[in-house]
């Protein structure tokens, strides 16, 4: 059951009807059938994982957060805890000891054998994964007293609209939302229903359509070059944002429906005026989770207070303690890279290269001081330079993550600055073509209307526009609604990925 | 150690860290008031902090403070 089909619609009616017939006090528990319910539509072996996984770091985080017990006890729980569930998680990401598992994720995620998004399911299984960890960790820093009832638990770690791929939540703050009291509104259908509906738009007419030009272009490269790998490497880009976001958009909608609000995941990312700035806006969660668990408690180890010290003599206070940063920098993105599938495409594309990127900046700031006055950096006109820049230097990433390998990511790199050709080979219509083109315009507005120049404000969203007009939230829901079932060209009850393969 | 005798120390560590001796913290003081304050700088401020007070924050402190209030809160439990 893919989350963007219409067997997960009829499966979200009937968890939303049995939520709002229950009393008010019950309406949590429903969430527990449904939960278990939507673990055995991907298969037992998934069901398994969830209950493993939800067991042993319950029964992990009580010990780790005990503050009775020794602080060696604490750790040694935590530490066991942790090993125990990466060793779950390799056992079924790296040696396939329980295929069936992926297998079913797939059948989730909507993905057909052999597409790009293969990769997305250990993924989505990492960050649940990552997030049960999160719950020892906060336990054993005493950043929240272990929970004791194992159903409150429960209820958090097998919520099932984010089983599959996010977004990341703190159990400080998904629990106490999930168990609060819900109650029946027409503003939560209305914005629900209007999030879900965006969350299809994107991902049925924007991403399966650029998709057909990415597999086109990534899938034999060879005969493409100039503008047409321009135009997959962009369309890859496009493909990777409006399926990701669209995704979020439906668990976020799906939640709203139930009355649980759930944290945004993307804010404007291909706005940003920096690689910095483009993580604090693209899968703002994993970032923020990374900072929280990985980033700060290395530079924070006693191991990096001597090096910061040690550098500070040898470089000066100034630069001197920029050198931890920069250790604890590779350090992360590497765990990133090769998080994302341990190749060195991997590595590459979503790891070590956004770290040259950042630590280069921050080594040249000095100099972008003093340019910066000369170059007018508060005008517009730079500005939309700096975003342009920014867009580049991503779409390099994405060259070697979405790429079959390294060498390959290099060879369509140098084929950019070829003669132009490969025109024929990719099997879109021009009509097709005009409504991606359209749709992405789209996009890119909706995206501009969120956008707030400072990444940590809290960015307009896409119920906004709409807020406070209950007819015209409807309008626009019914045209959202013609699109995808007109643009998305396919019928009701197809899966996603086959559609696209099948029909365009 | 009184509240202000907190604040005069964390003055001279704010000032120190980031270099700017025209820095002054009070309760309300946030990462978005201090240019340079950022999530890289962040931890480098903590260590110094605990320096200078002879105290260690728990990695839940460290990523949950608000504001400079609710670090000088942690201090004054930990110092007396």
């Amino acid at each position: 059951m893919s989350l963007v089909s219409f067997n997960f619609l009829l499966f979200i009616l009937a968890v939303v009807v049995l939520y709002y017939v229950c009393p008010v006090k019950f309406r949590k528990y429903v969430l527990i059938p449904a939960n278990i319910a939507f673990c055995c539509f991907a298969g037992v072996y998934t069901l398994a994982f969830v209950m493993l996984s939800v067991i042993t770091t319950f029964a992990g985080g009580l010990i780790a957060g005990r503050r009775s017990s020794s602080p060696a006890a604490r750790r040694a729980a935590a530490v066991i805890t942790i090993v125990f569930n990466f060793g779950l998680l390799c056992a079924v990401k790296f040696y396939g000891v329980m295929g069936l598992v992926s297998d079913s994720l797939n059948t989730l995620l909507g993905a057909s054998s052999g597409s790009w998004l293969e990769f997305a399911v250990p993924l989505g299984m990492s960050f649940y994964t990552l997030q049960l960890i999160g719950y020892v960790l906060d336990c054993l820093w005493e950043k929240i007293e272990p929970e004791k009832n194992f159903i409150k638990y429960f209820l958090f770690g097998s919520y099932f609209p984010y089983l599959t791929s996010g977004p990341m939540n703190r159990y400080s703050d998904l629990s106490e939302e999930i168990c609060r009291d819900h109650h029946l509104a027409a503003e939560n259908f209305r914005n629900g229903t209007i999030r879900i509906c965006w969350g299809f738009f994107k991902k049925l007419v924007i991403a399966e359509r650029a998709g057909v030009i990415v597999n086109a272009v990534y899938g034999d490269h060879n005969i493409y070059t100039g503008w047409y790998v321009l135009l997959g490497v962009t369309a890859f880009a496009i493909q990777l944002y409006a399926d990701f976001s669209g995704c979020m958009d439906v668990v976020i909608g799906v939640s709203k429906l139930l009355d649980i609000n759930m944290p945004e995941n993307f804010n404007s990312p291909y706005f940003a005026r920096s690689i910095r700035e483009y993580w604090r806006r693209w899968h703002i969660t994993l970032g923020d989770y990374l900072a929280d668990y990985l980033y700060y408690p290395l530079l924070k180890s006693a191991l990096f207070v001597k090096i910061g010290d040690a550098s500070k003599k040898a470089f000066g206070k100034k630069k001197g303690k920029k050198v931890p940063i920069y250790l604890a920098m590779v350090i992360l993105w590497t765990a990133i890279g090769y998080w994302h599938g341990g190749v060195w495409k991997y590595i590459i594309g979503s790891g070590l290269l956004h770290c040259f990127y950042i630590v280069s900046g921050m080594m040249c700031e000095p100099i972008f001081e003093k340019i910066r006055p000369v170059l007018k950096s508060d005008k517009l006109p730079y500005q939309i330079f700096q975003v342009v820049r920014t867009f580049v230097l991503v779409l390099l990433g994405f060259v070697f993550f979405r790429a079959a390998n390294v060498p390959d990511a290099i060879d369509m790199l140098k084929a950019i600055f070829m003669a132009s050709a490969g025109e024929a080979a990719i099997d879109l219509t021009m009509a097709n073509h005009i409504v991606l083109i359209a749709s992405v315009l789209v996009l890119a507005a909706v995206d501009l209307f969120k956008f707030r120049p400072k990444d940590t404000d809290e960015p307009r969203s896409v119920i906004t526009l709409t807020e406070g007009h209950p007819v015209f939230t409807w309008v626009i829901i019914v045209v959202l609604i013609a699109a995808v079932l007109v643009f998305g060209m396919y019928g009701l009850g197809y899966n996603a990925s086959s559609f696209i393969y099948a029909t365009i | 150690m009184t509240r202000e005798e907190i604040y005069a120390k964390l003055n001279e560590v704010f000032q120190d860290v980031f270099d700017d001796e025209d820095i002054t913290v009070n309760d309300e003081t946030t990462a978005d008031d201090i240019e340079d304050w950022d999530s890289l700088e962040h931890i480098n401020l903590i260590v110094a902090v605990e320096r200078a007070f002879g105290i260690k924050f728990t990695m839940g402190e460290t990523t949950s403070m608000k504001n400079v209030g609710a670090m000088a809160d942690i201090i004054q439990e930990r110092v007396g």
